[in-house]
């Protein structure tokens, strides 16, 4: 599966720089609130699910070449964030949606960890 | 019934939670014996149709369970019937007619499984039957609405015994103005503890005969203001609650560091935590605009070096008209307050204790 | 849908029963206490990672009838002994929070919306 078509089933916002996702295809899927956690568990590029929406959360997309953040429940990050994450080439996408709802609309879809 | 929550593009806020819920909730809670007809009319196995034509005739019924020897054996509706007269064969017996294979549902099931089988199958009743297949009642949609209507009136009762409780909280004791003063001593870093303030207040309150509504609104803003305390002061602070009957006010004061930008800190969003108390899981910069969201009146003084004060109310009556928010702020200081309420009268009862939004 | 069925759908255990018969409809994931605060309905099953006292504390304030730990952690015994006392069920998965999610999802237990900005 592709990141096109997660962005249109779901319905996301895509908040940095475009790119050819029709390329991407995350590996699998992540899902916490605590960066520790998601620096020694997510999967190298995967989708990482979150309400974090502060400038950390690039360093670790960058750090794990994450195929893409969603920030859920309507959390804006801030421009200089933005700036950031286009800088590191990592994407960042929004949802007013919640984490669980997100979580299990992609599992659904058929992403999966291998 | 529709149940037009349980839409996954619906919109839940607080408030509509509090007040479709309640609807949704007794359909959960709700079992099938509790609203189902238990005097129900029945058809026998060696019955004619002829006979049930008079039967739903006189006793104004569209459908009946057929019962043989005390257990279903089928069941018939007016659909049957007519097919019956169709073939004028009124003769028959009803074993011809009803129908053999029976959707039933149990006396212990909740009403919501009833719900499910009534919108998706469509049927207009539903035989009940008891743990050993014995059946004991009938179900209809109209016992479902007359059984959750009933049981939101008693809730509403329930509600009104509480309300007069807490408004007559300190009838038997005379003085010009009663109030309980709840006080706690926080300490600094003191994680494992965290949250045994705001838990006491809030059991203080329903034991008070608060409603479930405002024990939880007080709850998580102290709970919020007792984290900040814990996880932000160097030598933790105390908080004080003042239970009056119309009104909760709540002070919570510590010694530093102080706040450089109340207006700033007030951003949903803006932290200054450390990544150890992001880690904790707090630190995501929604502690005081979610203290914002649970009260009436919210104030915060704070000088740098010197320390902070909060205060925050909560309005037990709330007033009958609506009233928007001001904003005044100034340096130093963050005020949210709404403007005087001249209508007040002692006794007065307004819309359920939710925030205006 | 009832603790028995989700533990089922996630390969769970129950640490600590409901006090009462319990029946869950929504699902929220997060490890961020004021974000669970600011978002709840009373038939809400909280999956966290966050196996801290904290939660507990969190799910009291919130009215959450119960908890999901996520990747088998198990919390001390100070903690299972606090939600016991404050009536709130906690269940434990092996799996990581994105597969429990997804599980839960799929089983039936739904999502909560769209969450509107708080005024």
């Amino acid at each position: 599966m592709t990141l096109v078509e997660i962005i249109e089933k779901l319905g996301l916002e895509l908040l940095t720089d475009p790119k050819d996702f029709s390329q991407v295809v995350p590996s699998g899927g992540y899902a916490s609130d605590l960066l520790s956690c998601v620096m020694t568990g997510a999967p190298h590029q995967g989708v990482w699910v979150t309400l974090q929406a502060h400038g950390n959360i690039v360093a670790v997309g960058a750090l794990l070449e994450l195929s893409a953040i969603i920030i859920t429940g309507g959390a804006a990050p801030d421009q200089e964030t933005i700036d950031k994450a286009n800088h590191e080439g990592v994407t960042l996408l929004s949802t007013g949606m919640t984490t669980y709802e997100v979580v299990g609309r992609l599992w659904e879809l058929g992403l999966r960890n291998s | 019934m529709e149940l037009s929550s349980l839409r996954a593009e619906h919109v839940i806020t607080d408030k509509e939670a509090k007040t479709i819920g309640r609807i949704e909730e007794l359909s959960y809670e709700l079992r099938i014996g509790e609203v189902m007809t238990r005097n129900f009319i029945s058809v026998a196995q060696d019955m004619r149709m002829e006979q049930v034509l008079d039967l739903f005739r006189e006793k104004r019924i569209s459908g009946a369970p057929v019962v043989a020897e005390g257990s279903l054996a089928g069941i018939l509706s007016i659909e049957d019937l007519i097919r019956c007269l169709r073939a004028g064969d009124t003769q028959a017996l009803v074993t011809k007619y009803m129908a053999r294979q029976v959707v039933t549902i149990r006396a212990g099931d909740t009403v919501i499984e009833a719900l499910k089988l009534f919108t998706q199958k469509q049927y207009g009743r539903l035989p009940v039957v008891d743990e050993s297949g014995k059946l004991v009642g009938i179900l209809t949609k109209g016992d479902v609405t007359r059984g959750v209507l009933r049981a939101l009136e008693s809730d509403y009762q329930m509600e009104e015994i509480r309300r007069y409780r807490a408004s007559h909280l300190f009838e038997d004791i005379v003085s010009e103005r009663s109030s309980l003063i709840l006080r706690y001593t926080i300490a600094p870093r003191d994680f494992a503890c965290g949250g045994q303030a705001s838990s006491s207040i809030k059991k203080a309150l329903l034991r008070l005969g608060a409603t479930p509504q405002i024990a939880r609104r007080c709850g998580i803003a102290v709970y919020e203001a007792e984290m900040n305390l814990i996880l932000h002061t160097p030598n933790g602070g105390t908080i004080t609650a003042e239970i009056e009957p119309h009104l909760i006010n709540i002070k919570v004061e510590d010694d530093g560091p102080g706040i450089e930008d109340p207006s700033l800190a007030m951003k949903p969003g803006y932290s200054t935590a450390s990544e150890q108390v992001r880690e904790l899981g707090f630190g995501a910069g929604m502690g005081l605009p979610n203290i914002e969201r649970c009260v009436d009146e919210m104030s915060l003084e704070s000088a740098v070096g010197v320390g902070t004060t909060l205060t925050m109310k909560i309005d037990l009556q709330p007033p009958a008209i609506e009233l928007r928010h001001r904003y005044a702020v100034s340096l130093g200081r963050w005020e949210k307050t709404r403007p005087a309420i001249a209508s007040r009268q002692a006794g007065e009862s307004g819309p359920e204790g939710e925030v205006a939004t | 849908m009832k603790p028995e069925e989700i533990i089922a759908a996630v390969d769970g255990q129950i640490l600590v029963a409901p006090p009462s018969e319990l029946n869950l409809v929504y699902g929220c994931a997060s490890d961020l206490m004021s974000d669970v605060l600011n978002l709840t309905h009373p038939r809400t099953l909280l999956i966290t990672g966050l196996v801290n006292i904290q939660s507990i504390r969190t799910a009291e304030m919130a009215d959450l009838p119960a908890i999901l730990f996520v990747r088998g952690k198990v919390p001390p015994p100070e903690t299972l002994q606090l939600a016991q006392e404050v009536g709130i069920a906690v269940m434990v998965s092996p799996y990581r929070m994105f597969d429990c999610c997804g599980r839960l999802f799929q089983a039936g237990l739904r999502g909560l919306g769209k969450v509107k900005n708080a005024p």
